[in-house]
């Protein structure tokens, strides 16, 4: 089969397109013929060798895939041949033409559901709701700032905060870019490149701060950020866009009695498989009911890989990057 | 009245013993005899300028007192004269004989406290069991580290941890406040200038990490258990006895899906006076059960305020120090 592959860490540009062993399903995982995978903004850092995770050379980046199932391995109970599903390779492996994973890592589709739909399901979007949910405690009536909002977790973020009943300001560097989030539900938006982001959320909050800030940037925007929260607030760290990873002087939590969450969605999914199972029925009964939907900005076939993700990367996408086979 | 007065910010030893006007209440007010006078870390702070708040001078520092109602505001009527009770003082003062206070502040003090356990409780107590409840929302089963254990506020988290049903491992600069912790509770103890303060974290929770630290310490404490949390921890920030407000990478949070959260119990007061009567409560049952009881190291007299400052900020005590007027002790 063809894949994308880091032979080495080092640029995205490196990876190569080339052919790659077809895995074959062991016991308990189902081999999928992928039609679309989902790009997600560590998937650079990965190549790059600066993620927290690094497997050992070849391998394919790459975590999120939709498609169709080709083959069960033994024992496995609840999928057949030729379902479609979508899932996430904890191993990564997703950029190739097939993939063997676990059963527990895959879900079936709604009749409704595209594959760049459910390619677009998984990381940014389970990220956002785990981290709305679980970490942040989002409730109805409380006010959720995203940064990023534009960005495919921080636009999951805006349309799951609409779900969970938050009044939601969304944070972008550009007009576009927040038109788009204003479209994707947002109540208010901020230009941080044309207003002050502290006195922004002071003034769209009559003074209170946020009671939860959704943060993939870190950077200047957290450090402004860290000085806006509510009392009873929750600072949520989910990545580090901007490529600066801020230091807080922790009085300031102190002070304004407000908490620093931290927020890795793919540990959550190993240590509280429960709650994940329960996250994900609760995201596609949002799905079927059209208030979470993924917004697909481009798709790029796989030998363009390394432009999907240096478009992700870039930071100028607007909703999911998908690619396809 | 007599009153222990910063004149200027400036040193502790600068604070002056003289005498002040008599308050007198407002409508909704109640003039209070004070009979004890809970000393905290901050208080020294307060008086250097050093604090969040900084009251104009001359002032009164102190922020918690036990006491009887001796006058009320014509609006008062939840008080009588003679009545016992406890009470943050949130514009200070309370180094002093007499105080006034908004008479929706206080708390009665049950008849099986005494005025010196009621001057000891407040300020500690209810910081470290607003700390646990709502910041930290320990769970029974739990493992709590408690840095600074054998101080005010960690003695009570100690006490605390373990009627909430935590395990806890007490950190403490020697093995005599060790001892002294061990005796309030605590499960386990760290001398962490003895031992690796990672490490031994790790090793007393095989290897997970702590799931709640209770630091009143900061610096170098901080930075290590800030890499000794386990999956979905919560680090209380409440103080920095230690003097160094630490700088966290916040990548931290992230990688061990962790929590810091900041504790300020004089806001929470305010903020959630219905959670703080509910903590008052339970505060109370555990004293009358036992679970919880203030352990007074020292007693000084007003006019010795300064040397009372100057034992807790000085970080040896084991326990709650507490005022009292001076002819209260005579």
């Amino acid at each position: 089969m063809k894949a994308l592959v880091c032979e080495h860490y080092g640029k995205v540009d490196d990876l190569v397109y080339r052919d790659m062993p077809n895995p074959t399903a062991g016991p308990g995982q189902v081999l999928v013929n992928i039609a679309a995978i989902g790009v997600n903004f560590p998937d650079g850092l990965l190549v790059e060798g600066k993620y927290q995770a690094k497997p050992a050379t070849p391998f394919m980046p790459g975590g999120e895939f939709a498609g169709t199932i080709a083959a069960l391995g033994e024992g496995v109970k609840g999928f057949a041949v030729g379902d479609k599903i979508f899932g996430w390779h904890t191993s990564y492996g997703a950029y190739a033409e097939q993939v063997a994973v676990a059963e527990e890592d895959i879900f079936k589709m709604t009749p409704s559901m595209s594959f760049e739909q459910g390619a677009a399901l998984l990381c940014a979007t389970s990220t956002s709701h785990h981290a709305l949910k679980q970490r942040g405690q989002l409730k109805p009536g409380e006010t959720l700032v995203v940064l990023g909002a534009a960005g495919g977790a921080g636009l999951a973020a805006v349309q799951i905060g609409k779900a969970m009943g938050a009044k939601v300001i969304a944070v972008c560097s550009t007009d576009e870019k927040l038109a788009f989030a204003l479209s994707q539900g947002a109540d208010e938006g901020i230009n941080y490149t044309k207003e002050d982001l502290k006195s922004a959320i002071k003034e769209r909050t009559e003074g209170r701060g946020a009671d939860v800030v959704y943060d993939a940037v870190g950077g200047d925007a957290f450090d402004a950020c860290s000085r806006s929260m509510a009392w009873n607030g929750r600072l949520l760290i989910v990545g580090f866009a901007s490529g600066r990873i801020p230091s807080l002087p922790v009085n300031l939590t102190l002070v304004k009695g407000y908490s620093v969450v931290g927020v890795f969605w793919g540990t959550f999914t190993k240590k509280q498989p429960e709650d994940h199972a329960a996250n994900m029925a609760e995201l596609l009964e949002w799905f079927e009911g059209g208030k979470v939907v993924p917004v697909i900005d481009k798709t790029f076939t796989l030998n363009d890989g390394v432009k999907a993700i240096q478009y992700v990367t870039g930071r100028n996408v607007k909703g999911k990057v998908v690619i396809k086979p | 009245m007599k009153a222990l007065v910063c004149e200027t910010y400036g040193e502790v030893d600068d604070l002056n013993y003289r005498d002040l006007e008599d308050p007198i209440p407002g409508p909704d007010d109640i003039v209070v005899a004070i009979k004890g006078i809970g000393v905290n870390f901050p208080d020294g702070l307060l008086v250097e300028g050093k604090y969040q708040f900084q009251p104009e001078c001359p002032f009164a520092p102190g922020s918690e007192i036990c006491g009887d109602v001796i006058a009320l505001g014509s609006n008062v009527s939840n008080w009588a004269i003679g009545d016992r009770l406890i009470s943050l003082t949130p514009n200070f003062g309370a180094y002093a004989e007499k105080i006034v206070l908004p008479a929706e502040i206080p708390t009665p003090l049950p008849d099986f406290m005494t005025h010196d356990l009621g001057a000891a409780l407040l300020g500690a107590t209810g910081t470290a069991h607003h700390a646990l409840r709502q910041r930290g929302q320990l769970k029974a089963g739990e493992t709590l580290v408690v840095l600074g254990a054998a101080g005010g506020t960690g003695t009570a988290a100690v006490q605390i941890g373990k009627a909430i049903g935590a395990k806890v491992i007490a950190v403490c600069s020697s093995d005599e406040k060790l001892a002294f912790a061990r005796e309030q509770g605590a499960d386990i103890g760290i001398n962490y200038n003895k031992e690796d303060l990672k490490a031994a974290i790790k090793e007393h929770t095989d290897g997970r990490g702590a799931d709640v630290v209770y630091d009143v310490v900061g610096g170098d404490a901080f930075d290590i258990c800030s890499r000794a949390m386990a999956w979905n921890g919560r680090l209380l920030v409440v103080g920095f006895a230690s003097g160094r407000i630490p700088e966290l990478p916040v990548n931290l949070t992230l990688v061990k899906g962790y929590s810091v959260v900041g504790v300020f119990w004089g806001q929470f007061t305010q903020n959630e006076p219905e959670a703080h009567a509910a903590n008052m409560r339970e505060l109370f049952a555990w004293v009358k059960d036992g679970k919880v009881t203030p352990v007074i190291d020292n007693i000084y007299p007003l006019s010795k305020g300064v040397d009372a400052i100057k034992y807790v900020t000085g970080r040896h005590v084991m326990g709650k120090v507490i005022i009292k007027p001076d002819e209260e002790i005579s």
